[in-house]
């Protein structure tokens, strides 16, 4: 057990460092990774966006830093126990769990983010220490998933063993895929689009493992992508609204986010937006809505971005702007329950 | 009569001025001032207020004029006092006469003599006095005792005597104050301080303030002057310079002798001293301020205080007159809390516990914007301001308010703000030492969560913190 990279091991030095250092009479510091946009490169080999060199010091004699000291050590203290007894948790219930041991955070998103500090500090991603997002998204398909968390390992189970799907939590993201009859990986945005797939049995039309994206897709939904695509060896398509945040959705399935940049695995190079692009919406000749002053300013925002420079993102982009209107993947009903299935999806997946 | 208006302010009024008249002998004399108030209940509406000190004792030969004759006294010169020439003493006993029809009683020992009681009258016809008993009678050591037999209500007037006394300890702190009712001690204040106030020298009168009145009275003694020799002799701040450029700019013949003056000529030269403008300020030495030290000692001991302030203006002068300003600003739980901080006035050392609406000071007070300072509605605040000047512009007979003079008013602004600043400024560091200690204790307490969780991570014992949380604010309190 003195692998570093083994995350309990990685844990215990923490606190020996810290340990360490007060018994030598002087103050512990930390030196994290900087997260912020400006210390994000893109990395060919991984094609995928990660963290540049330039790091932050906390200093724990600084009055401004030894609070948010306490909060990362403490949660470190946590997902340390979470592993001893071989638990998960939610972010959320880390987020309430603090105050019984007397630490404050002032709201979630202040505990996500020390969640985020201690995943960059000592390199684990924090479904590692056992710690998921509280929000699951779902999985449905012609595939066979076998179980390795405790009390199920060896257990397999068929991904269209329910209608409504089943959620990605932590027992499915670490769970092995074993065999597939499908041919594809069809990521969805919202969660109408996934139910009408699975009632038109688009999936075995398509022999495609359906996944619901539900938005910014967790990252345990990002990381079993990833797994159908190398492990099975299957393409990955994403489906969104055609607006500017559903592209981004998509970007970031494809090349990361710039808050995951520290953590390895979630990313799928290989993945492809299928639409709604700015060309189906003319197309298609499908309904569509004005865009409001967020959505611009969002377009405004992601042509600045490193992840669009590629001159197929920068047509997308160019294509919001002349529009100005979007539409969302549901538009394609007004010809018909079923056009998607039968004609949308055909064109764009062959 | 101003001040024995009605039997609640006679009673106050005679302990007042009897009281005032016994510190101005013992200031005179040097002395540490004891002074006993004896108030003395017959029947429901007489009492005998008898007022003992251990000063210089009166002279005999001065005792009948000193206490029985309306205005006696004759003094040019200027000088801070309590009392005006023993005028209210004799305002006392009058009443007291009127009242009761009983003498007055004055029992009074010298240095050099070995006591004598007096019982007198005052003929008000003819206003002198009468005096209708003098006995051998030896005290306990020099000083006098003076009893005022009168109409009045003690009983209503008790708060109002103690408040008095109480107070005048805070402007007198030197001196040791006794009350006693029908022999039973009551109270006694101070003394606060061992030290007396500087003695002050009296003064000639300074040009600006030679009043028709105060002209003739100068003029009596020296009427055989000439008008330059009377000048340059009788006031201050003028040499022969400015006897030669004064006599220019008033069209006077300087040689002609001053007792020859006819009324128009004494009121042309009033006017002309008052309004020629190339005298020096006048000399500040006849004035004798309690001073920063003092006054703050005393008014922490009469009140319980948690912080205090002093500040001064002047000497500046109004009309001739020099004065000094000077006040505490005081915070604490024995003060009132309200709105604007509580004034509390002093003139030449006398508490003015009256008529305060319409005083100078209080609408100075009134003027500045406390809340600028961080002063609150609910903090106890108060402000004690003492004038000191050869001549109190009070407002009324009855000596309770000063009247809105300009100069004072352009000083009291000033020292009002000034106090206000200190004070903010020391709430300020108040605010800001809290603050660091609430700071220590979160970092302490985030600090050893550190060493907390490290060591429950590490699974060993938590080292322990407190030399290194110490080592931290050491240093930060250095820089």
């Amino acid at each position: 057990m003195s692998d570093a990279t083994d995350p309990q091991n990685a844990l215990t030095l923490l606190g020996r460092r810290v340990v360490q250092s007060i018994i030598e009479g002087s103050f512990p510091t930390l030196e994290i990774p900087d997260r912020s946009t400006e210390n994000i490169v893109f990395d060919p080999d991984q094609r995928q966006f990660v963290l540049g060199g330039s790091r932050v010091v906390r200093n724990s004699s600084n009055i401004r830093h030894v609070k948010s000291f306490a909060q990362l050590l403490w949660t470190a203290y946590f997902a340390k126990e979470l592993l001893k007894a071989s638990r998960t948790s939610s972010l959320r219930d880390l987020y309430y769990s603090s105050e019984a041991f007397g630490v404050k955070f002032t709201d979630q998103s202040e505990s996500d983010r020390v969640v985020t500090d201690l995943e960059s500090l000592i390199g684990l991603a924090r479904e590692d220490f056992g710690v998921f997002p509280e929000e699951h998204s779902s999985v449905y398909g012609q595939v066979t998933m076998r179980y390795t968390v405790p009390g199920y390992d060896g257990r397999e189970v068929e991904l269209t063993v329910s209608p409504d799907g089943l959620p990605i939590g932590p027992a499915l993201m670490t769970a092995e895929p074993v065999r597939t009859g499908a041919e594809i990986v069809l990521a969805v945005e919202s969660g109408g689009m996934f139910g009408r797939l699975i009632e038109t049995r688009a999936w075995e039309r398509f022999k495609a493992i359906l996944v619901q994206l539900g938005g910014q897709p967790p990252r345990s939904t990002r990381r079993l992508l990833r797994r159908f695509h190398e492990v099975l060896g299957l393409p990955v398509y994403i489906f969104t609204d055609g607006d500017p945040w559903g592209m981004h959705i998509a970007q970031v399935i494809i090349t990361g986010s710039a808050n995951a940049a520290h953590v390895r695995g979630l990313t799928v190079p290989d993945a492809k937006w299928i639409g709604v692009t700015p060309a189906d919406i003319n197309n298609y000749s499908l309904p569509t809505e004005q865009m409001n002053d967020a959505d611009l300013k969002r377009l405004d925002e992601l042509t600045q971005d490193l992840r669009y420079t590629g001159s197929i993102w920068q047509e997308h982009i160019r294509g919001f702007r002349e529009l100005r209107r979007k539409a969302e993947q549901q538009a394609f009903s007004r010809y018909g329950m079923d056009y998607v299935v039968d004609t949308y999806l055909p064109d764009k997946l062959h | 009569m101003a001040g024995f208006g009605n039997p609640t302010l006679a009673v106050y009024s005679t302990v007042r001025e009897l009281v005032e008249n016994s510190l101005d002998a013992c200031d005179d004399s040097g002395r540490l001032p004891v002074v006993t108030v004896d108030i003395t209940t017959k029947d429901s509406d007489a009492v005998s207020v008898t007022v003992s000190d251990n000063g210089t004792g009166v002279p005999y030969e001065h005792v009948a004029e000193a206490f029985g004759r309306v205005l006696f006294g004759n003094k040019y010169s200027a000088r801070q006092r309590r009392g005006t020439f023993g005028l209210g003493a004799t305002m006392a006993a009058l009443y007291g006469q009127v009242t009761t029809d009983c003498p007055l009683e004055v029992h009074t020992q010298t240095e050099e003599s070995t006591g004598k009681a007096y019982r007198l009258f005052i003929d008000i016809e003819h206003n002198v006095p009468v005096v209708e008993t003098v006995a051998d009678l030896g005290r306990e050591g020099p000083g006098t005792s003076v009893t005022v037999h009168l109409k009045g209500d003690f009983k209503r007037a008790q708060d109002r005597v103690l408040e008095y006394l109480r107070m005048t300890s805070v402007a007198s702190p030197h001196a040791r104050l006794l009350l006693r009712v029908n022999a039973v001690p009551q109270a006694e204040f101070g003394p606060w301080t061992d030290t007396p106030p500087r003695p002050t020298t009296a003064s000639k009168p300074h040009p600006r303030g030679a009043d028709v009145e105060l002209l003739k009275r100068m003029i009596s003694g020296n009427s055989e002057k000439r008008l330059k020799d009377f000048l340059t002799g009788s006031f201050q701040q003028i040499g022969d310079r400015t006897a030669s450029r004064l006599l220019k700019y008033m069209c006077l013949d300087p040689r002609k002798s001053v007792g020859s003056f006819t009324r128009e000529e004494v009121s042309l030269l009033s006017a002309a001293l008052r309004s020629f403008d190339g005298f020096d300020r006048p000399e500040a030495d006849c004035l004798s301020p309690l001073g920063k030290e003092v006054f703050l000692t005393s008014v922490g001991a009469t009140f319980e205080v948690s912080f205090s302030t002093y500040s001064r203006r002047g000497p500046s002068d109004w009309d001739g007159n020099p004065f000094i300003i000077e006040g505490v600003l005081a915070i604490g739980t024995g003060l009132p809390p309200s709105e604007v901080p509580t004034l509390y006035r002093f003139a030449n050392r006398v508490p003015l516990l009256y008529d305060s609406s319409e005083d100078v000071f209080m609408k100075s007070l009134k003027k500045i914007d406390w809340t600028r300072y961080g002063l609150t509605a609910s903090q106890p605040v108060s402000v004690f301001i003492h004038l000191c000047s050869t001549r109190v512009p009070y407002r009324a007979a009855g000596k309770q308010s000063i009247a809105p003079i300009p100069e004072i008013e352009a000083e009291a602004l000033p020292l009002f703000r000034e106090m206000g600043r200190a004070f903010s400024k020391s709430a300020e560091k108040i605010a800001r030492s809290a603050h660091d200690i609430k700071k220590l204790r979160e970092f302490a307490k985030s600090f050893r969560m550190v060493a907390g969780f490290g060591a429950a991570l590490a699974e060993s014992e938590p080292p322990s913190t407190d030399h290194l949380v110490a080592s931290l604010f050491e240093v930060n309190d250095n820089v």
